[in-house]
């Protein structure tokens, strides 16, 4: 004990810059993930479990399903918003993370493996195409 | 020499166990009824971390992260939590080493970037857990919130630091 003599123990200029710095960091990662998603609309919610998609829904139609995996996620897609309602994964993070809508957001419960995603349009969406 | 290594191991020991209990203590702080993100946590093990880094040295520390992470799994984490743990734990390890030796930040600064590059780390991990990017949607959010616990940390580290260093004087005198 005592090698202590290369460290200061007030805190300094140095940690201004430290600060600074994630909180800079934490506005360019923010700024660009939010210009590459979440600005557009979209209407499909993908299911990914172990990142594999399993299932498609359509976010314009009230559903109400549970995925197994470890543990169960009750998913509830409600008034064009898609959440976790109910889950008996530790911490229930995914739970906590509340509805999400537009195009690139996500829900994800890691102890489950599962991630929700919504994506673009659904086909079905499409009454018609004009060539 | 020979106290000297045997001093050096008890204290691995008692840090060892000291990082493990904390770790397990703080699940019981519910910071997520202030602050609802996944993977927030105070990271009070940290405050062992530093201590070995700035006690014992980098080897010493690491020596004791990787045990520590091993047990943390074996005692509930899993294989994905020590993934998680591990990466993030080395990661920040690495980064904290580095900024050490700066005399211009202090054990707040060093504090504050071992806790953003722990959740730096989770987030590589989750990417490769998930097979997918978008988790790092997360990251603003958990970066931001490591100011507050680095400082958090920090300010621990601190009053601990300055305790052991009059204590070990009045011990050495």
């Amino acid at each position: 004990m005592g090698k202590t003599k290369g460290m200061r123990l007030r805190f300094c200029i140095g940690d201004v810059l430290v600060i600074g710095f994630v909180v800079m960091l934490a506005i360019l990662i923010g700024v660009v993930f939010w210009i590459k998603t979440g600005t557009e609309e979209g209407n499909l919610v993908v299911v990914y479990r172990e990142g594999e998609k399993i299932r498609e829904l359509s976010l314009d139609k009230n559903t109400e399903i549970f995925i197994e995996n470890s543990y169960t996620n009750k998913l509830v897609v409600k008034d064009k918003k898609v959440a976790i309602v109910e889950s008996d994964c530790p911490g229930m993070d995914c739970v906590h993370s509340g509805w999400i809508s537009g195009k690139g957001r996500s829900l994800v419960c890691l102890p489950n493996r599962v991630e929700i995603r919504i994506e673009g349009e659904v086909d079905s969406e499409v009454d018609f195409i004009v060539r | 020499m020979k106290k000297n290594k045997v001093n050096q191991m008890t204290l691995c020991a008692i840090l060892i166990s000291m990082a493990l209990v904390l770790s397990y203590m703080e699940r019981f702080i519910p910071l997520q009824m202030f602050i609802p993100l996944p993977g927030i946590k105070l990271g009070l093990a940290n405050v062992v971390t530093l201590m070995a880094l700035f006690f014992l040295g980098t080897k010493s520390a690491f020596t004791i992260l990787i045990i520590r992470c091993v047990l943390g799994a074996v005692f509930g984490g899993g294989i994905s939590g020590l993934a998680f743990s591990l990466t993030g734990g080395i990661l920040a390890m690495s980064v904290m080493c580095i900024f050490k030796q700066n005399r211009r930040v202090s054990v707040f600064g060093v504090s504050i970037l071992g806790a953003a590059f722990h959740n730096i780390g989770q987030i590589l991990v989750a990417i490769f857990m998930m097979g997918s990017v978008y988790v790092i949607g997360y990251l603003p959010y958990l970066l931001l919130v490591s100011v507050f616990t680095g400082m958090a940390t920090g300010s621990i580290c601190a009053g601990v630091f300055r305790i052991l260093k009059t204590n070990t004087q009045i011990i050495q005198n």
